[in-house]
């Protein structure tokens, strides 16, 4: 029964973790209704923009390192987006090409990654710290903060996309881009700042992996990516608040199985779910017709 | 519906296309629209099917730039502008079919029109929220004010994808009044509804002409042309063939052979 607990607490972290990296995804998605498979070599980007913050340079404590070194790959993705995927996006109508370009983006990340700090495992600078026992559930202090986060991040994208109007412009676009430009939504600009939240989130979340993990390597983000992926067409695809309960209900399930079965299988058991959920309810389990 | 009487004004206009002209892949569609849209007057835009009616519209709201040709709103030149600068100049337009954002509600579906808010720029959700949810509740407070005038109060938290046609076509025009244009250009809006709601939409356009709005409006519907409009513009094959009012195009044998014959005849014989 211990054991249960334990990996329920585990879960949490994950799903977390999962629920910022999923978010990100979809919002990103939403607006430019292609999947970009890099994203999950920005999670990786972004981990290691805060480890030259915190362990190789400027010695900052690993909360800010993490801010700072999210806002830069939100910055980085904007960039990328604005002079890499944006004039293939508008040069190919069908968004199959523009994902081939995400692949190629993909790859070139981790390749700059492995070229830059190498294929060794790196350790963010952080204080050691000691194990709360909270109910049943045993977690770190940067464990609890990893799921304050994540959960005041998820009221945070709520509350945006409800009320204010950047929000609800994103959510127009999303829904039918020809009507929002005729309504005078500058479809250029909410793109832009999408990819910038999408990019903050995907560090947000590469970074707080490597610390949930304790480590950080070039391909964490990529294998990582396959679980976003689940989540997000278990939630369904499209779908921001599909994606944050896909993130619990994938990271619960992973981990709970990994009290039960040989941890290294807990990643099948994602697939299990959405292979299920595929053939069972191909739309995603929360999705509604339509997006937003 | 209250009949139109005001004189067309001479000279004072909202909108104005020179030789406008497209093609598609050699195909004329339009093949010079020339005409100017008298300012606060509801301007009809009629013509057979396949006079370009529509491509005409798409150009002027900025979904379609035009191969050549000018076209201004107020002195200023917006040929080929972008449709969401086009809007923010002052000119909406609504759809032939019609056009929602499915998965926002009635209400939020008003809410996206107003333009130039402070709550549109992530700089100020954070910095200025104050400004920002100030004019995000006097948005709120008019655009139920919108929905009341125009019969949709009681379905403004409902998913605007599960309305009925007609209430589409009352959203669509209360989400162009919504963000309180210069011109707004209406596109068949009484296709496809009942003669009951005709008349409720002719009272709707008569009201905001009232309130100082230039209308124009693609129609096909004679009467609703004859009953609201204040000046027409003929298209036939891409041009523009003849304008004026109703009443003296009707005595214009071009006009009767390219189109009114035509409508006159199908009434005649329905």
């Amino acid at each position: 029964m211990t054991l249960f607990w334990l990996s329920v607490g585990f879960g949490f972290v994950t799903a977390s973790v999962l629920a910022i990296s999923a978010v990100g995804l979809s919002l990103q998605f939403g607006i430019t209704n292609y999947i970009n498979f890099a994203y999950g070599d920005f999670m990786a980007l972004g981990a290691y923009f805060t480890y030259v913050l915190n362990a190789e340079f400027f010695h900052l404590n690993i909360w800010i390192a993490l801010v700072f070194g999210s806002l830069l790959m939100g910055i980085l993705a904007v960039l990328l987006n604005q002079f890499l995927l944006s004039p293939f996006a508008r040069r190919f109508s069908k968004s199959f090409y523009v994902m081939i370009v995400t692949f190629g983006l993909s790859l070139i990340i981790l390749n700059v990654i492995y070229s830059i700090w190498g294929p060794n495992v790196r350790n963010y600078t952080m204080p050691l710290e000691h194990v709360l026992h909270i109910g049943p559930f045993l977690l770190t202090r940067d464990q609890l903060i990893v799921m304050a986060a994540a959960v005041l991040m998820m009221l945070g994208v709520h509350l945006m996309l409800k009320t204010t109007r950047l929000g609800k412009s994103m959510r127009a676009m999303s829904d039918n881009t020809t009507l929002a430009m005729t309504s005078g939504i500058d479809t250029r600009r909410i793109t832009t700042v999408t990819w910038f939240l999408s990019g903050t989130m995907a560090g947000i979340a590469g970074s707080v992996l490597g610390i949930a993990e304790g480590n950080l390597t070039p391909a964490a983000g990529e294998l990582f990516l396959f679980v976003i992926f689940a989540a997000v067409i278990v939630g369904g695809v499209g779908s921001i608040y599909g994606a944050m309960a896909g993130a619990v209900l994938i990271g619960m399930a992973t981990e709970v199985s990994a009290a039960f079965i040989n941890p290294a299988w807990k990643l099948d058991v994602a697939f299990v779910i959405l292979i299920i959920t595929l053939l069972v309810r191909p739309t995603g389990l929360f999705s509604r017709p339509g997006k937003g | 519906m209250a009949e139109r009487n005001e004189p067309v004004a001479e000279g004072v206009f909202a909108l104005r296309c020179q030789e406008l002209k497209k093609s598609f892949q050699g195909v004329m569609a339009v093949t010079g629209a020339t005409f100017d849209v008298p300012q606060g007057m509801i301007t009809a835009l009629i013509g057979p099917n396949g006079a370009g009616k529509t491509t005409v519209v798409n150009i002027l709201s900025g979904m379609m730039k035009s191969d050549s040709g000018h076209m201004q709103i107020g002195s200023t030149d917006v040929t080929n502008w972008e449709s969401h600068k086009i809007a923010r100049m002052g000119l909406m337009r609504t759809f032939q079919l019609s056009r929602e954002l499915g998965g926002l509600t009635v209400l939020e579906n008003l809410l996206v029109a107003p333009q130039h808010q402070s709550g549109e720029s992530l700089f100020n959700i954070f910095f200025r929220p104050g400004r920002a949810k100030r004019e995000e509740r006097e948005n709120t407070e008019r655009a139920l004010e919108i929905l009341n005038t125009y019969g949709l109060y009681d379905l403004r938290d409902k998913r605007s994808r599960e309305l009925s046609g007609g209430q589409k076509k009352l959203l669509e025009i209360a989400r162009g009044v919504m963000a309180s244009p210069k011109i707004l250009l209406l596109d068949e809006p009484m296709a496809g509804v009942n003669p009951a709601l005709i008349d409720r939409i002719g009272g709707y356009i008569m009201d905001l002409k009232a309130q100082g709005m230039t209308i124009v409006m693609v129609e096909h519907n004679l009467n609703v042309v004859e009953k609201i409009c204040d000046h027409v513009i003929v298209l036939a094959e891409g041009r523009t063939l003849a304008t004026g009012r109703l009443s003296d195009l009707r005595a214009n044998e071009e006009v009767v052979h390219a189109y009114l014959g035509e409508v006159i005849n199908a009434s005649t014989t329905r």
